[in-house]
């Protein structure tokens, strides 16, 4: 098991799992559980097949360097995205992310179409939340090649997030998401900004690994003394 | 498909974001002073999260 790896991979998974399962909870009150969750299903088999494919043809003789770099650029895309949104909702810049409120939103756009709208709704929002989930997986797994490990982690994210909302069969927002996110948004921007330089420069990190623990309490603290000062700001709104 | 990009690549101002610190990195290194992109490149992605916090 490559445990380094899996702490922010299952937390990763996890928050998005819990966006997917709200989606498709909604859902299920229109169409049922059992088509709610085919639906669920199909999305995860689109993934599988889409994280099958995509580690089979990358792993396959492409330039390591390239493919680092790839991966660490995706990993930025990724991981300043979720730490700004963190830092505007931990400022109050932008509303707490509310499963009631997705909740509700997803019942009112299924509420006046057809079985096969609503079939897609759940189909989309699995295959989307997980998309994200995808898309970490192969990062950490092309660099580490540990790929069951990783695999596992989302997977054990996923039964943890199921079991949770079948117990309490309503919208998971005991979850503190945003904390999540701030933590898992340092992580990987840490993660590429580490592979990103690395994949260009060579081993250029002073502590090497280590150097990555190093990464993630700058951007933690960074973050978190980012917040007071764009709480300060007015937000500003693209015309 | 519009929602397959944004989840991939985030918005422009994203992509924006991301460019600046890798062209950064690659710009350091090119000049052959690697070891400052050490810092840079962290400083720069703190400044960019600020920058997309705000927006």
């Amino acid at each position: 098991m490559d445990w380094p790896a899996f702490l922010p991979l299952f937390l990763t998974a996890s928050v998005e799992w819990v966006e997917a399962f709200t989606i498709i909870l909604a859902v299920s009150l229109t169409i049922g559980w059992g088509a709610s969750l085919g639906a669920a299903a199909a999305g995860l088999a689109t993934l599988a097949a889409l994280t099958a494919l995509t580690g089979g043809a990358l792993s396959l003789g492409l330039d390591l360097h390239a493919i680092q770099f790839v991966i660490g650029v995706f990993l930025l895309l990724f991981g300043v995205r979720w730490l700004a949104k963190a830092i505007a909702r931990q400022a109050g810049l932008k509303p707490l992310h509310d499963e009631d409120a997705e909740f509700r939103d997803t019942q009112a756009r299924i509420g006046n179409g057809d079985w096969f709208a609503a079939w897609l709704v759940a189909y989309k929002g699995t295959l989307l939340e997980g998309l994200e989930v995808w898309l970490v997986v192969v990062a950490f797994s092309l660099h580490s090649q540990a790929w069951v490990s990783n695999a596992t982690a989302a997977l054990a994210a996923l039964l943890v997030v199921l079991l949770a909302g079948l117990a309490v069969r309503a919208p998971l927002r005991r979850v503190p998401e945003n904390a999540i996110k701030f933590v898992v948004g340092a992580m990987i921007v840490s993660f590429g900004t580490f592979w990103t330089l690395e994949a260009l420069a060579g081993d250029v990190w002073p502590l090497g690994d280590w150097s990555l623990l190093v990464l993630a309490v700058f951007f933690l603290a960074g973050g978190q003394a980012l917040v007071p000062l764009v709480r300060g700001r007015p937000r500003r709104v693209a015309a | 498909m519009k929602a397959f990009v944004k989840t991939l690549f985030g918005d422009s101002r994203n992509i924006a974001g991301v460019a600046l610190i890798v062209i950064m990195g690659v710009a350091l290194t090119g000049l052959g002073h690697p070891g400052w992109a050490v810092f840079a490149m962290p400083a720069a992605g703190l400044g960019v999260v600020a920058w997309l916090a705000q927006h």
